[in-house]
């Protein structure tokens, strides 16, 4: 059984600054949905941006079932 | 595992669409892989596709080769595209069909 919390703390440690959500879809601490946004994704394609995440979970990776994910790079600020 | 991963990139120059699921695209034994097979059948490009629950020494190599540690993997035009996330994510942007059609056509 994995945490939210460990899977962003994970997350967190390996992409200074990103922003996640995450949430445990069956409530049984092995299926997740995952949103990341993160600077570290900028001008890298989709496969690279969520090889990154897997790289960050893969110490949780063998506890988790299904992992749903989605990547962005942060908008722009307006200045 | 070499002859396994030799084997692998042979398969995915074999098909403009190479699909590494669970199950087979008519009894897909994981939602993930059914949610892959959905799509390709929606854009409506042949594709072929190999169970790793029936080879598991594959399954491994399939995930060593593409540094993806899961299933399923969709290879277009002998190159990895993602999974089931980034296959949907494309074919909601409308940014999978012409890769797939160009890649069926050359």
């Amino acid at each position: 059984m994995v945490s939210t919390t460990e899977i962003r703390q994970c997350v967190e440690a390996a992409l200074p600054g990103a922003r996640v959500l995450v949430a445990d879809t069956t409530g049984a601490g092995d299926h997740f949905e995952l949103q990341v946004s993160a600077d570290a994704f900028k001008g890298k394609g989709l496969v690279e941006q969520h090889q990154l995440v897997y790289g960050a979970l893969a110490s949780l990776m063998p506890r988790i079932h299904a992992l749903s994910l989605r990547t962005q790079v942060p908008e722009e600020r307006a200045k | 595992m070499s002859d396994v991963i030799e084997e692998i990139e042979r398969e995915i120059q074999s098909s403009p669409v190479m699909v590494y699921m669970k199950g087979t695209p008519s009894f897909p034994m994981c939602g993930f892989s059914a949610a892959t097979v959905e799509v390709l059948r929606e854009i409506g490009v042949p594709f072929k596709s190999v169970d790793v629950l029936a080879e598991p020494e594959k399954r491994d190599a399939i995930k060593a080769y593409t540094n993806w540690p899961t299933i399923p993997q969709v290879f277009v035009g002998g190159k990895f595209i993602g999974g089931c996330d980034i296959v949907r994510e494309m074919h909601a942007k409308g940014e999978l069909a012409p890769l797939v059609r160009a890649a069926a056509k050359s």
